[in-house]
């Protein structure tokens, strides 16, 4: 009870009396906890999305057949497994597109008689579920109707809900490459299905998108002896996996895009916490007097430690409530654009759920707390070290740092070239399939440079003094002496401008240097002037071919000189799945301008239309070791073939691996020669527009298809990739206004600390203004100093980003380019913006009485 | 040089002056005694311009300052008033060369070697670079003293010079205040409430409950 009122007294008191450095305390803390949260739950929806996917609607399956190639299979094959496994269930499954709402939809056709059987879900005829059936199944559901309507689907509820779709609606889909109706026959209340799931009987599926014949997969519910049993009849072009095991690789598909996003989150959080730790020390140094008039009443230095630390995580508990609220704004905004990037680069997601979940939430509390104690202890420590005398002597708090100043700048060294040894360790030797060791040099580096920052400034404000003196005169001599008493209270302000401009130069150039490569990458795979696909593929690469039609028609055109097919299919290597691209190599080459590509690029192409070659992307190479002249052995369905290596090159639209073989190929292992894509390459001097228009007129009656040329096809490269740095703005944003935020809180924790001496000043003579210059030049000098440091932290850091981090997440190669003038102007913004900071201080200085603090009557 | 006429100042509900009449000649030097709370500093700020009175005019050398704006005081106080104060009040993080070149410098002057001779002066040499919290007690009122004089103002305002000093400290500061103003003809403001230290001014002056007795 005691200590509670102490609590009352010295903690929650100071509370209220420093409401502003409080509150900047506050926000930052908020702002860190709030972004590392909402992309957490956007990315670990992205993941429950997969796993959706993959699960499928019966919950009880555990393994899946499926086709090696990722397309739709003969379903002969189900005899022969159901004979073997009674508990089978055929899928037929594909992505929709629905214009009306924008969304895309998963249209699954289940073997409903066997399905409602096995989850003994209830019929419109039938007596209702007994307790402890499947959530939210318990009422009848309207399956006449689902037989009937050969193009009935039942909807998900939170679907309908959202949507406003009920029982009768008619949606029109661009489903494979034409455009479909559904008609909703029913609404289901559960959780079992992904919310934009739609179901259809699977013989009306065969029916309406004229797929008799045919499956896309076939889930089972049995166990690993009977799943052997299985594999053994199956045939080369089939496969038995569990699904713990697909979902497992799929996951680890993103798993580098997850751990990126959340790496630099928590940056924002490392930056709130500075702040913490900076309100809190300036707390302890203004309060040196009270604490040694506490420890002379007899307080024990654990309890100055246990005060100080609970003013910090009450502030960080406030901060992390105020965080949750806002991670689940930035939830709601992170998850359009990491479905948009998952969906472009990997598989079509749909994330419906954004809303934080009690152990999110929960989670997300204690991680402030924990970040509200690490940044408290310190300074906390530090405060049960003042002795009773120390309040009447000024400038020892800071003088026994001093004492520690080379001590910090050691560390600081040694802290940095740690950092900078790990970054290569994880370059040269990829111990990791993630690069934790560059993520961990970034840290060390940042860690480093804050350890000689006081050394730093102390340097700077060294050769800057006799200048500022000469120009500023009072104003400088004042605020030079100001801050070289203060040195590490500075310091953190100063790390805090320079980590913001830090980022804002690494991302900036990793921003700049990826569009250049992907221009590059544009320039020499995007070439021909015409592109076709399917209006409902919103992924880079759909597996479901395109009508044999549409080429024969687009051929058809007079300006049409040449027609590429393209087919994507699912590879796997190593076990892993990875993209394989059969390309119509020749026509690419002898038709493409021969602007796109360089002659050797054109001998590669030539030796992949001749021999047993394939490319792989930069991804493939680094993961397995992979060089030119390496044999591959990819699994077809006439069994394992080896091709060669001849190429290795950077792939951008795919994160999983990319192989680029002749489409002779396609025709010869897999017996196919359809097209997932075509492009078209006209006459010279054609007016393309027109031709657009001319193929749309045709086409468009029967197929939904997308139709671009060459420059629509390129800005949408650029959107998409614009698109997936959204993030990465918002995470720089934060990271200025939080430095900013640094600034302010320092200059005016001086403010309140410098009462005494801005009154000495108006009694000598200064005027507001002059004092209020003393802020700006603080805030000026904190701002260079600040920049400087971060442009030898940023372009560190962003080589680690380019080199490192994007080559073993993603298997970018993305060649370096500093983007000067941009760079420039950004931090000409952040300097000014830093500048301003000094103009809150002034004005709060006004506020000052200076007889109060003067006369002692 | 100094009238105050029938000031009237109060903090509040508190009445502190009411109705003052002084007036001051220049180069006297001047003790105000009084006890606590009587209003001796009030007094000093409102000569100093650190405040504005109330009720009542101050006239400085014939010009009316309790009208000026705040810009207008600044500039007086900058140029015709040296502070003394009992702590001292030294800017902690500037050394003592620095602290004595203040006055100069808000003034727009650079004269190191009128800051040398101010050193020498009040005898601290040796110690210019030293941060006040180098140096004891006495020596920072050697310094706030040099600080106080060093722009040549026409007005010294002490408020309790010596209260933070021992006796003989105290008889040493003021020997020096006594010594640096008499040749210069400086106006001294002397408030204190120790007897021994009022002797050394000329006039004394009591104040009681506001009024001067």
């Amino acid at each position: 009870m005691k200590f509670l009122k102490l609590i009352k007294i010295v903690v929650f008191r100071n509370i209220r009396e420093e409401k502003f450095l409080t509150t900047l305390s506050i926000i930052g803390v908020a702002l860190g906890i709030g972004l590392f949260v909402g992309i957490k739950v956007a990315s670990d929806r992205a993941v429950a999305s997969f796993e959706a996917d993959i699960q499928g609607i019966n919950p009880y399956a555990n393994y899946e057949i499926v086709d090696i190639s990722g397309i739709d299979f003969n379903e002969d094959v189900y005899r022969d497994v159901r004979n073997l496994e009674e508990n089978t269930f055929p899928v037929l499954k594909t992505f929709g597109y629905i214009p009306e709402i924008k969304e895309t939809i998963d249209i699954t056709g289940i073997y409903t008689v066997k399905f409602v059987r096995f989850l003994n879900l209830p019929q419109n005829n039938s007596p209702p579920l007994s307790k402890g059936g499947m959530g939210g199944l318990d009422k009848r559901y309207d399956f006449e109707n689902f037989y009937i309507e050969q193009n009935g689907v039942i909807i998900t509820k939170k679907f309908s809900d959202r949507y406003s779709f009920k029982n009768g609606d008619t949606l029109k889909t661009f489903v494979y490459d034409k455009e479909y109706s559904l008609k909703i026959v029913d609404v289901i209340d559960t959780e079992m299905i992904p919310a934009n799931t739609m179901v259809m009987d699977i013989g009306n599926y065969q029916e309406y998108f004229h797929k008799v014949g045919y499956l896309t997969r076939i889930d089972l519910a049995t166990d690993g002896k009977k799943a052997e049993e299985i594999r053994k009849i199956l045939p080369a072009y089939l496969t038995i996996e569990e699904k713990e095991e697909v979902f497992k690789n799929k996951k680890s598909l993103v798993a580098s895009f997850r751990y990126n996003l959340q790496f630099v989150s928590l940056i924002s959080i490392l930056v709130g916490m500075f702040l913490l730790y900076n309100t809190i020390f300036i707390s302890v140094v203004k309060r040196r007097t009270e604490i040694g008039v506490l420890r002379s009443l007899g307080a024990d230095r654990k309890t100055v430690i246990m005060l100080f630390t609970i003013q910090g995580m009450v502030l960080g508990c406030i901060g992390s409530i105020l965080g949750i609220i806002l991670g689940q704004i930035v939830a709601y905004f992170s998850v359009f654009a990491v479905e948009k990037t998952i969906s472009t680069m990997y598989s079509t997601i749909s994330i419906s759920d954004y809303v934080m979940t009690k152990g999110e939430t929960l989670g997300a509390l204690i991680l402030g707390l924990f970040v509200s104690l690490l940044a408290s202890a310190i300074p906390s420590f530090e405060s049960s070290r003042i002795s009773p005398d120390e309040s009447t002597r000024e400038g020892s708090f800071e003088d026994k740092y001093k004492r520690y100043q080379k001590v910090f700048s050691s560390i600081g060294v040694l802290c940095i070239v740690s950092g900078a040894v790990w970054s290569y360790v994880d370059y040269r030797y990829t111990p990791f399939e993630f690069p934790f060791l560059a993520y961990v040099g970034i840290l060390l580096i940042i860690i480093g440079f804050t350890f000689i920052s006081p050394s730093y400034l102390s340097v700077i404000l060294k050769i800057i003094k006799k200048p500022s003196e000469k120009i500023f005169k009072a104003t400088g001599k004042i605020t030079i002496g100001d801050m070289r008493g203060n040195i590490y209270r500075f310091s953190v302000a100063l790390m805090s401008v320079a980590i913001s401009s830090a980022l804002i130069i690494a991302f900036l150039t990793l921003i700049f240097s990826f569009r250049n490569s992907l221009n590059g990458w544009i320039k020499s795979n995007i070439t021909a002037d015409v592109y076709i696909k399917p209006l409902s593929c919103k992924s880079n690469y759909c597996f479901y071919p395109l009508s044999d039609e549409i080429y024969t028609i687009a051929k058809s055109f007079p300006e049409v000189v040449s027609v590429a097919k393209f087919r994507t299919l699912q590879l796997e290597l190593f076990d892993k799945k990875v993209i394989g691209a059969f390309a119509d190599i020749s026509v690419k080459r002898i038709y493409s301008d021969i602007k796109y590509f360089d002659t050797q690029q054109a001998e590669r192409l030539k030796e992949m239309e001749d021999g047993k070659v394939v490319g792989i992307s930069d991804y493939l190479s680094i993961k397995y070791g992979l060089q030119r002249g390496d044999p591959i052995k990819l699994k077809t369905p006439k069994g394992e073939e080896t091709f060669t290596i001849n190429d290795i090159f950077s792939s951008y639209s795919t994160t999983s691996g990319f192989i680029y073989i002749d489409r002779r190929w396609l025709r010869e292992y897999w017996g196919l020669d359809d097209a997932t894509q075509i492009s078209i390459y006209t006459q010279k001097g054609t007016d393309i527009k027109q031709f657009i228009h001319k193929l749309k007129e045709r086409l468009s009656p029967d197929y939904s298809l997308e139709i671009m040329n060459n420059q629509e096809l390129r800005e949408k490269v650029i959107n998409i990739f614009n698109k997936s740095f959204a993030i990465t703005y918002a995470i720089e944003l934060i990271s200025i206004i939080v430095s900013l935020i640094g600034v302010v809180n320092t200059l005016l924790a001086l403010v309140f600390e410098r009462k005494r001496e801005i009154s000495i000043i108006r009694y000598l003579g200064g005027s507001w203004k002059q004092i209020g210059h003393t802020f700006t030049l603080s805030a000026s000098i904190v701002g260079i100093t600040g920049i400087f440091l971060g442009t030898i932290m940023g372009p560190l850091m962003s080589i680690i980003f380019i080199h490192v981090v994007n080559k073993i997440s993603f298997g970018w190669e993305i060649h370096f380019k500093i983007p000067f003038l941009y760079l420039s102007f950004v931090t000409l913004i952040l300097f000014l913006t830093t500048v301003t900071a000094g103009f809150i201080p002034s004005k709060v200085a006004r506020k000052i009485d200076p007889k109060r603090f003067i006369s002692f009557e | 040089m100094v009238r105050l006429e029938k000031i009237e100042k109060s903090y509040g509900n508190t009445r502190v002056l009411k109705g003052i009449n002084l007036e001051i000649e220049k180069g006297d030097f001047i003790s105000i005694m009084g006890s606590s709370g009587s209003g001796k500093s009030t007094l000093l700020n409102l000569i100093g311009a650190m405040d504005r009175p109330e009720r009542g005019n101050i006239f400085i050398d014939g010009e009316e300052i309790s009208s000026y704006t705040d810009e207008q005081l600044t500039i007086y106080r900058r140029g015709k008033v040296g502070f003394i104060f009992q702590f001292f009040n030294l800017l902690p993080n500037i050394t003592a060369f620095e602290n004595i070149q203040m006055p100069l410098l808000l003034n727009g002057i650079e004269d190191e070697a009128k800051v040398f001779e101010y050193i020498k002066r009040v005898g601290l040499n040796g110690k210019e670079d030293a941060y006040p919290y180098q140096l004891s007690g006495g020596e920072q009122q050697r310094v706030a003293i040099a600080r106080a004089l060093i722009h040549d103002p026409e007005i010294i305002l002490a408020d309790e010079p010596t209260g933070s000093l021992d006796s003989e400290n105290g008889r040493v500061i003021m020997d020096l205040i006594k010594e640096l103003t008499d040749k210069t003809g400086k106006t001294v403001i002397l408030v204190t409430h120790e007897g021994y230290i009022a002797e050394y001014a000329q006039k004394r002056v009591r104040i009681k409950d506001g009024v001067i007795l």
